[in-house]
């Protein structure tokens, strides 16, 4: 389902991505973990297609995403189209405008009104719990509301791939189980998953580990945890 | 948002009115010091000069000062001098004979008020001698082709007895003209104008919620969805603008309604709306109009973006609205600020911006000259300043987000 492959990225003479590669399959839940500024974002925000790589090549379910084209293989072309059919992400912030309420928000995504009340009575979103707020501006919501209508919003279009950076940071115990059993229903229903994160509970979820270290990464033991995973960062 | 942009209006137009009555009660008194260069020690060019510095209307404006070329324009470089006269060789005997040896007037540079007032007064006079000299060679043409040379010299005495009868009774033959530190607008006029300016760029303080920046992840969401970062914000720009509109439709709804509850009014307003437009079009001074909003609502734009804050924002607004207002002549007019004052705010976008919402009132006459090709550049650098803080914005964010 996703093939990424040598990707590499710099913040000017800063290398953060020297050769990242990794692979899931449908239905599979990877995880991404590393220490803090070790390129985590920057990998993520590649494969939600808002950062350019330096180079490597990124395919989704067999089309490329990422990739050298044409007649000038040097040359780095992205296929957005592909990225945004094939993949919602859930950045570290929340994508929400402040001034509008939650199901305002999420109109800016769903074009289709009557789609996103169906969504909201029996689909996905109904899942999240976002029908109890829906008519919340979004100043107004919890970080574990907002977090909710972050994956609602990046749910729009039913992607096959979800991209989470970092979902549970500073939320409450109760809204990382929220989020775990979610996360576990797409898994389900044969959608992919590639999360960065720094919680245990949510590597129990992951078919497999990647630790992200000197910008590559490599592939641990999924039964790992605490300290023995920490020593490889 | 509009609540806030009425409190905004009613507090300029308060400052501005106060100012308007400040000015009407101090006129202002002008004496410019000319320097006179004479190239040679002539008698007739001395007396001729004499009588010039005597005649009510020039005493009242001039004080000659005789000066040498070279001293005259060091001072004239200082500033102590409106502006440098050159008097040729023989110059009256040349007038006589129709030789018409050329004075030359040296003006500097930057011409303060004084300065302007003696141009003025040159020009007048200038023409006032070529009617003259029209006049006697009209004679002397006259009297060749009819073989009445004999005559020539009753004529030109009666000419000169009549150009003597107008020169005496000078407003016969001079047009009247209002000359002020406000150019062509009433100082009404041109405290509503710098105030219609200082109020829109305030008016940013208000429209803080549509002109801030997006969160950062919300515009990269967007950029996902197809939305780029020039089309977002360009939407910006655009919601920026139209709410300036807004607040321009209620501006003229607001004069419309006055002048319909008193009537007796309308003619009053409709003057001072048009008075001294020139005929210019309507069209072009609307076109200039919006033109200032749009570069109103791209100084905006490139604020929020760099201040990257709402406070932030609002603060910059505010200071540097306020700072170019007043540097460009806002509250107190140019000609009676500073010369490194005038010479600053001469190239700021709020002078720009005066002179396009002056021109609402005075049209052309308003000094309209490469005001739209300024505001023009002023946007596209307002909105090429705010693109590239945004871009380094969210390349530091996402160092940050790893």
């Amino acid at each position: 389902m996703i093939a990424a492959t040598d990707i590499v990225s710099s913040y000017g003479r800063r290398r953060i991505l020297k050769g990242a590669s990794f692979a899931a399959a449908r239905g599979e839940c990877v995880a991404i973990v590393g220490a803090n500024g070790c390129g985590k974002s920057t990998l993520l925000s590649i494969l939600a297609g808002t950062l350019k790589p330096g180079g490597g090549t990124v395919v989704y379910g067999g089309r490329t995403a990422w990739g050298y084209r044409g007649s000038k293989p040097g040359r780095l072309c992205c296929d957005r189209e592909v990225i945004r059919r094939m993949t919602g992400y859930v950045p570290q912030e929340d994508p929400l405008m402040p001034e509008l309420t939650v199901y305002d928000n999420l109109r800016l995504w769903y074009p289709d009104r009557r789609a996103l009340d169906a969504e909201l009575e029996q689909g996905f979103l109904s899942l999240l719990g976002i029908g109890a707020f829906v008519k919340k501006r979004a100043d107004k919501l919890s970080g574990g509301m907002r977090k909710r209508v972050s994956i609602g919003i990046a749910m729009a279009g039913n992607p096959p791939i979800l991209l989470l950076d970092e979902p549970s940071a500073a939320l409450d115990l109760i809204c990382k189980a929220d989020i775990r059993a979610y996360l576990r229903t797409y898994l389900e229903r044969r959608g992919t998953v590639v999360i960065t994160t720094h919680e245990e509970s949510e590597l129990a979820l992951c078919d497999r580990i990647y630790v992200m270290r000197d910008g590559v990464l490599r592939q641990v033991d999924s039964g790992l945890r605490g300290g023995e995973l920490v020593k490889l960062f | 948002m509009l609540l806030a942009a009425v409190a905004l209006m009613l507090l300029i137009g308060g400052i501005a009115f106060g100012a308007a009555k400040s000015m009407e009660r101090e006129p202002l008194a002008v004496r410019a010091d000319i320097g006179v260069a004479v190239r040679e020690d002539n008698r007739m060019t001395q007396m001729a000069l004499d009588y010039i510095e005597n005649m009510e209307s020039v005493s009242g404006l001039c004080r000659f000062v005789k000066v040498s070329e070279d001293e005259g324009m060091r001072l004239l470089a200082d500033g102590k001098l409106a502006a440098l006269v050159l008097l040729p060789e023989e110059l009256v005997e040349g007038i006589m004979d129709g030789r018409n040896p050329s004075v030359d007037v040296v003006f500097p540079k930057n011409a303060r008020l004084e300065a302007m007032l003696f141009r003025e007064l040159t020009a007048s006079g200038a023409a006032l001698l070529r009617v003259a000299q029209a006049q006697i060679y009209g004679a002397v043409d006259t009297a060749a082709r009819y073989g009445l040379e004999d005559e020539l010299s009753v004529m030109e005495a009666e000419i000169d007895g009549f150009n003597l009868a107008f020169a005496l009774d000078r407003l016969a033959v001079y047009d009247e003209e209002e000359l002020s530190v406000t150019g062509r607008l009433s100082v009404a006029q041109y405290y509503v104008a710098s105030g219609i300016a200082l109020f829109f760029l305030l008016s940013g303080m208000a429209a803080c919620q549509v002109m801030e920046r997006e969160p950062a992840a919300l515009q990269r969401q967007l950029a996902r969805a197809g939305v780029g970062r020039l089309w977002q914000h360009l939407c910006r720009w655009l919601c920026g603008f139209l709410y300036l509109l807004c607040l321009a439709g209620m501006m003229w709804i607001v004069l419309r309604a006055a002048a319909l509850c008193a009537p007796e009014n309308a003619a009053r307003l409709q003057e001072f709306l048009m008075s001294g437009s020139g005929g210019t079009a309507m069209g072009l001074r609307a076109g200039l109009f919006l033109l200032a909003l749009a570069a109103v609502s791209s100084f905006h734009c490139m604020i929020y973006s760099v201040s990257g804050s709402r406070t932030g924002g609002i603060l910059l607004v505010f200071l540097l609205s306020a700072v170019m207002v007043y540097l460009s002549g806002g509250f107190v007019p140019s000609a009676l600020l500073p010369d490194a004052v005038r010479a600053v705010g001469e190239w700021l976008p709020t002078a720009y911006l005066i002179r396009a919402c002056g021109g609402l009132f005075a049209g052309a006459r308003a000094g309209l000259e490469g005001c739209g090709t300024g505001l023009c550049l002023y946007a596209a650098a307002f909105g090429a300043a705010a693109c590239a803080a945004e871009y380094c914005r969210d390349k530091a964010q996402l160092r940050q987000a790893d």
